[in-house]
């Protein structure tokens, strides 16, 4: 059995010519002797560069090659193939008779065991024509993918810068029309020109809301995040109460309840804390059930202020809950109302505050509780 | 009001009408006497004739040669003894930025928090 497989092992050894898989391998074979002096190389070879095998012979492997890898090879590769005996996958050119240059890649090896008569530097090349090709695909491909990210990088905060503005020019007009209709309300009117004026008091105040949302979305986006003016000497909870005071005037016919017991000190920036009211107020009343009371819990303990606002009405979703405070995000009720960034913001105030602003729900209520700490806790002493 | 009161006069800057007739109203109503002005330098040309000015009262964000905030620098300059409260909507601005222990209030304005801020510097 095994006589006969070394039978035929033999056989197609005496069948295989050397001289032939040599000649035209498909590869370039070029043999040099320690000096980078070529000895010979394979008709393959000659074809991609258009020689004559005797003019290349007596050459230096590195005279094939252009200007810049000529240096590149010596300084280089022929050191490294000296002193670590191979070459593996090197990116050269070499210059064809007609002057043209082709991209090769190139193995090679310095070979110590033959005896002094044999070269000893052999190299195989192969083109590469179409690695280069589409490795400069990619590259391209490469570059327009990250051209187009910037690009839509500037586009976005040029958008965010052009939001800031435009809010920012909106907002005077409306203090404005506020002005207004804070003066007109003083004057006398009949009952349905007092109910004309009410109701576009509430429109003044939900436009502004809005407008400070999508200002400090804008502005936290472009890096500003939220500034805090802090006031530790005046009292939170006159703030609290015209927030409550508006929202009331604004939505007849609901019933909001609201609870204080503000016994401490609050360190907080009184107006940001107010909007965060707003916004939750706000929110539970549009998303909250109509026959039900919006209850407010606001009250310190010994080291913390909690404000808890809480709405009746279907449960908010499990996977809803989690995407609430993110900016955009509006529930999938019927009421779809605003930019969806109420939230958001609150829960931006609250983390400004070293705060946090937690969500429960379930069939009983929902709940929206703030919690932020009495003093801040990063004071460092000087 | 009882006549042998003191009138005190506060001197409104303001480029929006509007906010400015209704600042001027809240003031009006808490007792006060009201000299208005749309820019600073109409501001400056009203202390310059009138003596008796006691509070200036000025938006920070405004059109013209000066802000509200250089406006009250200004002023404290050349009329050091008139109290300073400033307002925007926009531009916070800290009580340290101020001359003369002024005060910031920030727009809008609930007409008992502005009636306040004056009170602090002048009982009416």
């Amino acid at each position: 059995m095994s006589d006969t497989l070394n039978d035929t092992v033999a056989a197609q050894a005496v069948v295989l010519d050397f001289e032939d898989l040599f000649e035209s391998a498909p590869c370039g074979y070029v043999l040099a002797d320690r000096d980078g002096r070529i000895v010979r190389t394979n008709r393959t070879l000659l074809g991609w560069l258009g020689h004559a095998h005797d003019v290349l012979v007596g050459k230096r492997i590195s005279d094939l090659m252009p200007i810049v890898g000529k240096i590149f090879y010596e300084t280089h590769l022929a050191p490294t193939l000296h002193m670590q005996g191979r070459l593996n996958e090197v990116a050269i050119e070499l210059v064809r008779q007609d002057g043209k240059r082709i991209p090769m890649l190139v193995n090679a090896v310095a070979n110590d065991s033959v005896d002094e008569a044999q070269p000893r530097l052999r190299f195989a090349m192969f083109l590469a024509a179409e690695r280069r090709g589409y490795e400069r695909g990619l590259l391209e491909a490469r570059n327009k993918a990250e051209a187009a990210v910037a690009t839509e990088r500037a586009d976005a905060e040029l958008r965010e810068q052009f939001i800031a503005v435009l809010g920012h020019d909106l907002r005077n007009p409306l203090a404005s029309i506020s002005s207004g209709i804070r003066m007109l309300d003083k004057e006398s009117f009949t009952a349905r020109g007092k109910k004309v004026v009410a109701l576009m008091a509430g429109s003044v105040v939900r436009a502004s809301g809005l407008i400070d949302n999508v200002l400090d979305f804008a502005r936290g986006r472009l890096g500003g995040g939220i500034a805090l003016i802090r006031y530790t000497d005046e009292p939170l909870e006159p703030v609290l109460r015209q927030v409550v005071a508006e929202l009331r005037s604004v939505t007849p016919g609901r019933e909001i309840t609201a609870h204080y017991a503000i016994n401490e000190p609050v360190d907080c920036d009184h107006i940001r804390v107010g909007q965060l009211l707003s916004n939750l107020l706000g929110n539970a009343l549009t998303h909250g059930s109509r026959d039900e009371p919006v209850r407010i819990e606001a009250t310190t303990t010994d080291d913390e202020l909690i404000i808890a606002v809480s709405n009746g009405g279907e449960p908010i979703p499990p996977d809803a809950i989690e995407r609430l405070f993110q900016p955009f995000f509006r529930g999938h009720d019927r009421v779809r109302q605003g930019l969806g960034l109420g939230l958001h913001i609150a829960s931006e105030i609250a983390r400004a505050h070293d705060g946090t602003l937690v969500a429960r729900s379930d069939t009983i209520a929902t709940t929206f509780i703030f919690t932020m700490p009495l003093t801040r806790p990063t004071d460092l002493p000087d | 009001m009882p006549n042998t009161k003191v009138i005190r006069t506060v001197l409104v800057v303001e480029d929006d009408t509007l906010v400015r007739m209704y600042g001027t109203d809240i003031l009006e109503d808490a007792g006060y006497e009201v000299l208005e002005a749309t820019n600073a330098d109409e501001a400056l040309a009203i202390l310059s004739e009138q003596r008796d000015v006691h509070v200036l009262f000025s938006d920070v964000d405004m059109p013209g040669s000066m802000d509200g905030l250089d406006l009250a620098h200004v002023v404290h300059e050349r009329w050091p003894h008139i109290h300073l409260l400033l307002t925007s909507g926009h531009h916070p601005v800290q009580g340290s930025d101020l001359p003369n222990r002024g005060k910031f209030v920030r727009k809008p304005w609930s007409s008992e928090v502005l009636v306040e801020r004056i009170r602090g510097f002048l009982p009416a």
